[in-house]
């Protein structure tokens, strides 16, 4: 919230506005600390302390495959930003560690079957396409990490796809089969509450445990480098629309305990939706962004093609950031409505 | 525009400095959907080629007779017959092609490229001189297509023109062949034109 | 100056361009109407022996200087209150014999409608082929079902009882092997021959020589241009 605050005493300074008659407040996509790094680099920091239960659980879970896509996606990141900073002449920005974030994130929602070359090009995609394209750290539009996502996702949607988590030989055996959403979707299929709530399913290899998201979420959110209110929001309308179709279908409880435990969704609210770079600035406008991200969840989860749709809806709510940054410019004190 | 553009002038400018695609973003709803695949692209390039040359000319003519206010009728009216040529004489040859572009070739009547031409240069110019822009435009404008349309085929399928260039063991990247591939590949390649332009602009002052 | 003055002028102009530009469109029309029509059925036309046949059958009779006889009829039925209509190539040998049917399908795929062609022998009893017209499924997962391997699933099944999909291999009988990372693709297919098959094998007449139902205008294959084809 200070960040904001910031931005708006700088944005009223006079000379910022020459000649305009009705005060009016200009709000820009955070972080807005741009005169220090370190302020990047502690929120990066602790965003890296709060994915260690999710790393230590998909090195676990996954052995060497969790370590191939974490070190694939994270030194093609970093060798991504160092490439492109070049290109644009700058070279300082390996040192805010964002680009270690974004590999790690890029990492932990690959499932542990992609070959070498998807984790690779996802990572120069994401750096370069997400987000040098737009001028570096604090200027994309788009998450990085789910831009290059998407892109292998599409690209190589048969290394990526529902099948990819299907006939994984050499996994480890408790978690060889179908991902839990997908084996919900087209065989009607459902997985037990306790395994999907510790982590003992298939999946991406950073999403499978609900309890590690949630624990490195908390600290994330106690150090105030995540808001709550995105998680929260999304967590909530997941539940919401979720519980109506539990009761509209009659599966006593199973139906939402499955949709909120399954899948990507604890590792996408946590950490991806809140990227303070593309989610909104005031506490309201991350509420409607994370109404916005879980509503589309469910819409993708339920009604399309995809068994999940995380991605996709934070891609998408990315898009809207902008305009519900307009939306929701506080008042100044004082100030009528004009 | 100068004053008095020479024949072999406009041909020239027409083909990279003043390039239909990548300088006066002309003709995009083209260039996005039929760059998935080189052939379907060169038959889009041709098809253009001649509307642009064909409409050009017959504008040309007939510009001395022409007020003002009716020329947009004109306009569409020659476009809209040579484009229905085009297209009727797909599909009675090439019809595999003609399914492929699908509703494309009817659009050329639309194609923003064709309309600029007939405007800026036909309906002022001479016969030779607005047949000889509608050839360098069309040259122009097949590059584009083909370079875009090159990238888009050889990532996607390993293929060119049907032909395999890339080692088998290229994974697709299905995604190039798909719409967002042609965003993604424009939009990189106006970047690249534009470094370029800047580069040299740079070198010269 | 005065020419481009005149009202009267600019009005005989337009008049002028559209009628010389209407009677150029028509002139070619004319010319090329009919190769296109011959196109379109041609397109139908050519899998058809394949389809009934089979590869080794159709190329025997290709290499005999042999043709089918396929006439084309439309078979509407009524379900739900919503009239379907289906295109049928019926097919006999040169000899005379019915050897089968070809029915035009087409239903919602994954992408968009995706058009089929559906053989079936004589009697109805089998699938014997089947060909994908049109789609636009995700190319590199669901334009697999153009694929000859995954299309060949479908030859011999008993069209009694209705093909369900089933993933990861190890299809029995009456069951269609997913293409993997392609349920949807694979279902819709799957779903259109089922539907097809079920409202059309129980109308199909089988009659030994082909002069006898020919209320509809008959298509050869050696001269595919002279009907047009309904679908």
């Amino acid at each position: 919230m200070s960040n904001t605050n910031r931005q708006i005493d700088s944005a009223m300074s006079p000379e910022d506005r020459p000649g305009r008659k009705p005060p009016f407040i200009h709000v820009a996509p955070s972080p807005h600390i741009s005169d220090s790094r370190a302020g990047t680099r502690r929120m990066m920091v602790d965003v890296i302390l709060g994915l260690s239960p999710a790393i230590a659980v998909s090195l676990y879970l996954f052995r060497f495959y969790a370590l191939k896509q974490l070190i694939v996606c994270v030194a093609a990141c970093l060798a991504a930003e160092y490439l492109f900073a070049r290109m644009r002449g700058k070279y300082f920005t390996l040192k805010d560690c964002s680009a270690m974030v974004t590999g790690i994130i890029l990492g932990l929602s690959m499932p542990g079957s992609a070959p070498w070359f998807v984790g690779a090009l996802a990572s120069v995609v994401g750096i370069g396409i997400g987000k040098i394209i737009f001028g570096g750290v604090g200027m994309n539009i788009f998450n990085p990490a789910m831009v290059g996502r998407a892109f292998v996702m599409i690209a190589f949607a048969q290394l990526m796809g529902a099948g990819a988590y299907e006939n994984v030989t050499g996994l480890v055996d408790a978690v060889s089969g179908a991902t839990p959403l997908s084996a919900l979707k087209f065989n009607g299929v459902q997985t037990g509450i306790a395994p999907l709530f510790m982590g003992v399913t298939n999946g991406s290899v950073g999403e499978v445990s609900a309890i590690a998201c949630i624990l490195g979420g908390l600290y994330l959110i106690y150090r105030k480098t995540a808001s709550w209110q995105i998680p929260a929001s999304i967590l909530i309308t997941v539940a919401l629309i979720a519980a109506i179709t539990d009761i509209a279908g009659g599966y006593q409880g199973l139906f939402l305990l499955h949709h909120l435990f399954a899948g990507a969704l604890m590792f996408g609210a946590f950490f991806i939706a809140t990227d303070p770079v593309t989610s909104p600035l005031t506490a309201k406008g991350k509420m409607i962004f994370g109404v916005g991200t879980g509503c589309l969840i469910m819409v993708i989860r339920l009604f399309s093609g995809y068994p999940e749709g995380v991605m996709f809806a934070v891609l998408i709510m990315n898009a809207m950031t902008p305009l519900i940054n307009r939306w929701t410019i506080p008042q100044p004190m004082g100030q009528r409505e004009v | 525009m100068a004053d008095q553009p020479t024949a072999t002038e406009r041909f020239v400018q027409g083909i990279l400095p003043e390039n239909p695609v990548y300088r006066q973003l002309l003709g995009l709803c083209a260039t996005l959907a039929v760059t998935n695949g080189m052939k379907p692209a060169l038959t889009m390039a041709v098809c253009v080629a001649f509307v642009l040359v064909c409409a050009n000319v017959v504008i040309s003519l007939i510009r001395n007779l022409l007020k003002p206010h009716l020329r947009i009728v004109v306009f569409t009216l020659t476009i809209a017959t040579f484009v229905t040529v085009a297209d009727r004489v797909l599909a009675a040859y090439m019809f595999q092609m003609s399914k492929t572009l699908g509703p494309y070739i009817p659009l050329i009547i639309v194609n923003c490229l064709i309309i600029c031409r007939c405007e800026v240069c036909a309906s002022k110019q001479n016969v030779v001189i607005a047949a000889a822009d509608a050839l360098g435009q069309s040259i122009g404008f097949g590059l584009a297509l083909a370079s875009i349309a090159a990238i888009r085929e050889i990532l996607g399928t390993g293929m060119l023109m049907g032909f395999r260039v890339l080692p088998s063991f290229w994974p697709d990247w299905v995604i190039m062949v798909l719409p967002p591939g042609a965003f993604i590949t424009l939009g990189l390649l106006l970047g690249l034109v534009n470094y370029i332009d800047f580069k040299r602009e740079q070198t010269r002052n | 100056m005065s020419l481009k003055n005149s009202n009267l002028v600019q009005a005989w102009l337009v008049l002028l361009l559209a009628t010389l530009f209407g009677t150029a469109l028509a002139g070619i029309q004319a010319k090329l109407g009919p190769v296109i029509e011959a196109n379109k059925v041609k397109e139908t036309m050519a899998k058809i022996p394949v389809l009934v046949l089979g590869e080794d059958l159709s190329a025997e009779l290709a290499a005999d200087n042999q043709s089918l006889t396929i006439k084309s009829r439309v078979i509407d039925v009524k379900k739900n209150g919503i009239t379907k209509f289906y295109t049928v190539y019926d097919v006999w040998l040169p000899e005379g014999k019915m050897v089968g049917h070809v029915v035009k399908a087409d239903g919602q795929g994954y992408a968009d409608k995706i058009e089929l062609l559906v053989g079936l022998d004589a009697q109805g009893k089998h699938i014997t082929g089947l060909f994908v017209l049109d789609q636009k499924e995700t190319p590199g997962l669901g334009a697999k079902i153009m694929e000859d391997a995954w299309r060949g699933q479908f030859k011999e099944k008993s069209t009694e009882k209705t093909l369900s999909v089933v993933k990861g291999g190890g299809a029995k009988e009456d069951e269609i092997d997913a293409i993997s990372g392609a349920t949807i693709s694979s279902r819709s297919v799957t779903g259109i021959v089922n539907t097809t098959v079920a409202n059309v094998a129980s109308q199909l007449q089988v009659t030994d020589n082909p002069a006898s139902n020919s209320k509809t205008p008959a298509v050869q294959t050696e001269d595919p241009g002279k009907n047009k084809e309904h679908s």
